[in-house]
């Protein structure tokens, strides 16, 4: 769940209202609220949102009369959307037969409505249909969107719910109406901007939810945890006492069976401009005042305007791109990117990108961070990695055979979640000998219980009007204009510095000379 | 050989009560030196829980159960069983590890587990010899697991350390007497602890589920208007008492919710259902706890309540408990309105989840003591 308490609507207002749910420890439940998917027939609907929907209505974290209407061209019945729930829910969670009951009622909550989204007419019947749940269901006028659909889609729906005055809170003082939109917002920074146009021309900024379910990951969420809610790192946390910092997204697959999509979009796109600067922009923030929506994307937003643009004629020297070969994974032989269903032979298309990147701003001034992110790597890993700066003098002369690791802080995002500094200690005996040794903490031995999944926690965070985990429009625009330069510079190189690396290794060897380049390498993951 | 994924529990060993401490300092390090081999092992402790039981054997009961615990809130466990009328007194004490291994191939996590039996006079010197082992810096939990919270005066010390008490009023024998009583101890223990009834949190799916009955907007009026609440527990299981404690407790959070004020005592019929009247800012609000008999009951916690409110149109919302006892079906009721229905999985949590789920609070709760104060008053006290 998201951190953020910002009061985003007398909706909200009104719920901690009922006093019978003050102090109970009682989690928090929306609003009663219908909930519209466009792509329900999709792969995302079956696989993420009827799941994460029925996990929150088992476990009655939603309201009593929740409605879900699914949109899509497929020519379903209510029924027959209804039984590919059943099986969704069954395939992806394996609930035990004594579910039955709660799958039962939780399919009877589904409806379904095949029409032609992309023509305006659709739109009456939907919202015939909500005014109905309002009515018999007790669905308060509340209304979600999701938008689930290929991000082709995404503009046309987006208008015709304008036309069709159903982006309109009907009665701000007592409903709320909101829209998720899923990732890729944009394939380059002038898509997103026109993408951002016509949102905000249909609903206001406050409406808007650009989910990218990295956050809602919940060691992401403890980063703001560990950095704020904890007062020794905070002195710390600056280029007086760091020397670098290293973000790791590392993946041991391929690109399966998106190939035609990886061709569009290629790593830079799929994860650095997205996930990756987000966990950037949690590091290295300001402490924001609240822990509030707008008071935590304000710091992210300024933390990305911060980061020094990378010139065009400087993309080689900061920038390194690659793509896998054949090699092995998990032990069997794999094959090359190239050799993957739908890419091309020829393509040029990067499945890994490291970046040295700065942030101009007086906490993190000259403090290099360096980003890593690729396909079939040696093993899936998120990781961010704080080093610190050596100790000014050395006093232990007698120690010097030994190297002096600096202190280096790591926190794991996936998987093994967890916290762990390395420090030197001195080796048993009469020499004064020292060694790095390493101190840890891991959520799965501290806390037993298995934290909700990403799209769990930003759903409730979305229907209980919690934006803090979401993207705001200046956040995208400005991840997507910092990437833009390697982009275009990629995009005109062709095959010209492309390194390939063996699929199961750590990557190109240029990138190894990224970092050598500045008398560092990379943290062993 | 892999380590198993259940938590283990290394067999106990006696030591010198006096040496305790080193006992436990070097049971870390023999793990130490195994981890030269292939079985490495991190030690993890986030708590101190005390335990108070009142027989060995009780002692070794929860000795097994101290595993799945420490399993989510890694914790220094000490077990303190006193046995005043035991002859010869005498003190004795065990030490031993529970490990489990969070992921194949990773470490192994382990806690340690300390049991005190003391016995005659001796119980006395239960304080001193547990007091100097509770981690410093950490809370300090004390779950009571006795049928009573009658602490002996000795534990005085114990208590004035403690962060938190777990009760179970679950197991209290006669509900409507010994809750009433736990009303007064948790007055007194309330100003510098923590207070947590078990049989109270099994409750809070149930609470959650009426409260989210006045969620809407439009029904929230309903909560002001209600004028008869009913609250049937199950009879015959072996649970009764634990049922009647949950009734009484739920009767009690409402009033104290609604400030609603006891009008009357309470008359009991001779189905051993009890009414009582209440005063409402709309009137007069009548409670009825009435047991009865539920068929294939199950596991599961079995209630029936109904929440009838007036207004025009009245409404009357209901909670069932549905088969096996592991579901509940909510429904919300408006005349000549359609009623909204659904079924919600009801949560039947062993005694042992329920403690994991409350060594993860901390602080004071003042709603149930709220809802102590009004079951107070509620039995004239």
């Amino acid at each position: 769940m998201g951190l953020g308490t910002e009061a985003s609507s007398v909706a909200e207002t009104a719920l901690l209202a009922n006093p019978l749910r003050e102090g109970t420890r009682v989690r928090k439940t929306p609003a009663p609220c219908s909930i519209v998917i466009f792509g329900a027939s999709g792969d995302l609907t079956e696989r993420k949102l009827i799941p994460a929907l029925y996990y929150l209505a088992r476990e009655h974290l939603l309201p009593v009369s929740f409605t879900v209407t699914g949109c899509a061209k497929s020519p379903y019945t209510t029924e027959t959307f209804r039984e590919k729930a059943r099986q969704a829910v069954q395939s992806h969670l394996k609930i035990p037969a004594s579910e039955a009951p709660f799958l039962e009622s939780f399919a009877q909550s589904l409806f379904y409505i095949s029409d032609d989204f992309g023509d305006v007419k659709a739109y009456s019947l939907l919202d015939s249909m909500l005014d109905r749940f309002d009515r018999e269901r007790g669905t308060g006028g509340n209304r979600l969107f999701y938008l689930a659909t290929p991000p082709s889609f995404f503009p046309v729906i987006v208008q015709h719910l304008g036309r069709a005055g159903l982006a309109k809170t009907r009665d701000p003082e007592k409903n709320w109406t909101r829209i998720i939109i899923e990732k890729p917002f944009g394939r380059d920074h002038a898509s997103a901007q026109e993408l951002n146009r016509t949102v905000t021309s249909v609903f206001d900024e406050e409406q808007v939810f650009r989910i990218d379910h990295y956050l809602g990951k919940e060691t992401v969420q403890n980063l703001l945890v560990f950095r704020f809610a904890n007062g020794i790192y905070e002195p710390i946390w600056n280029r007086r006492y760091i020397d670098q910092v290293q973000i790791a997204v590392a993946e041991s697959l391929g690109v399966e069976n998106r190939g035609a999509y990886y061709e569009e979009a290629g790593l830079l796109r799929d994860m650095i401009q997205n996930h990756v600067l987000q966990l950037l922009s949690l590091v290295a923030m300001e402490p924001p005042a609240r822990f509030a929506g707008t008071a935590v994307r304000d710091e992210k937003a300024k933390v990305l305007r911060a980061i020094r643009p990378i010139p065009p004629d400087a993309v080689n020297d900061l920038a390194v791109r690659g793509q896998y070969g054949e090699g092995f994974a998990g032990g069997k032989k794999v094959s090359a990117y190239r050799s993957e269903p739908k890419v091309s032979p020829s393509s040029v298309t990067e499945t890994y990108a490291a970046l040295k990147l700065f942030i101009d701003n007086w906490r993190w001034a000259d403090v290099p961070f360096y980003l890593r992110s690729g396909k079939r790597l040696a093993k899936r890993v998120s990781e961010i990695t704080v080093q610190f700066r050596s100790v000014p003098h050395l006093m232990f002369r007698d120690a010097i055979e030994d190297i002096i690791e600096p202190n280096v802080m790591s926190l794991r995002i996936q998987p093994n979640e967890g916290i762990a500094v390395r420090f030197g200690a001195k080796l048993p005996g009469p020499a004064m000998r020292i060694r790095p040794v390493q101190m840890e903490f891991r959520y799965g031995e501290s806390f037993g219980a298995p934290p909700p999944t990403a799209y769990e926690t930003l759903l409730l965070d979305c229907m209980l009007g919690d934006n803090t985990l979401f993207n705001r429009d200046d956040a995208v625009e400005l991840a997507w204009e910092l990437v833009m330069p390697i982009l275009d510079r990629w995009k005109n190189d062709g095959e010209r510095d492309l390194a390939f690396y063996e699929a199961g290794s750590w990557g190109p060897a240029e990138a190894d000379r990224l970092l050598q380049r500045d008398g560092r390498r990379w943290q062993r993951l | 050989m892999l380590a198993p994924l259940q938590p283990v529990l290394e067999s106990p060993r006696e030591v010198d009560v006096e040496e305790l401490e080193a006992e436990l300092s070097a049971l870390w390090r023999s793990a130490a030196e195994g981890a030269s081999g292939q079985r490495v092992v991190t030690r993890a402790c986030a708590l101190t829980l005390l335990v108070s039981v009142e027989s060995e054997d009780a002692a070794w009961e929860v000795s097994n159960l101290i595993g799945d615990v420490t399993r989510q809130n890694p914790c220094r466990a000490i077990i303190m069983a006193s046995e005043p009328l035991a002859r010869p007194g005498g003190i004795n004490a065990w030490i031993s590890t529970h490990c489990h291994l969070p992921v194949e191939g990773e470490k192994q996590v382990c806690s340690e587990q300390v049991a005190v039996v003391a016995r005659g006079d001796s119980v006395r010197a239960l304080p001193n010899v547990v007091l100097p082992l509770v981690i410093p810096g950490l809370p300090i939990y004390l779950w009571w697991r006795a049928p009573r919270f009658e602490p002996e005066p000795c534990y005085e010390d114990i208590l004035r350390v403690t962060d938190r008490v777990l009760i179970d009023s679950g197991r209290f024998p006669h509900p409507a007497l010994d809750l009433p009583r736990l009303t007064e101890r948790a007055r007194e223990a309330g100003i510098r602890m923590g207070f947590s009834d078990l049989n109270w949190v099994r409750m809070t799916p149930w609470r959650e589920l009426i409260a989210q009955c006045f969620d809407p907007s439009e029904l929230r009026p309903y909560l002001a208007r209600v004028k008869k609440v009913t609250v049937e527990y199950e009879k015959t299981s072996p649970r009764r008492s634990a049922q009647e404690a949950q009734a009484w407790l739920l009767a009690a959070w409402l009033g104290s919710r609604m400030n609603w004020d006891p009008a009357e005592p309470a008359t009991e019929a001779s189905d051993a259902s009890r009414t009582w009247i209440f005063n409402s800012t709309d009137g007069r609000v009548e409670v009825r706890l009435v047991p009865r008999e539920f068929v294939g009951g199950g596991e599961g916690m079995c209630f029936n309540i109904t929440l009838e409110a007036a207004g025009d149109p009245p409404a009357r919302f209901s909670l069932k408990r549905g088969p096996e006892g592991i579901c509940v079906t909510t429904q919300c009721a408006v005349e000549g309105r359609e009623p909204v229905s659904r079924n919600v999985r009801l949560e039947v949590l062993e005694e042992i989840e329920v403690v994991n789920d409350e060594l993860k609070y901390l602080g004071r709760n003042r709603v149930f003591e709220q809802t102590l104060a009004m079951l107070g008053r509620m039995a004239g006290l």
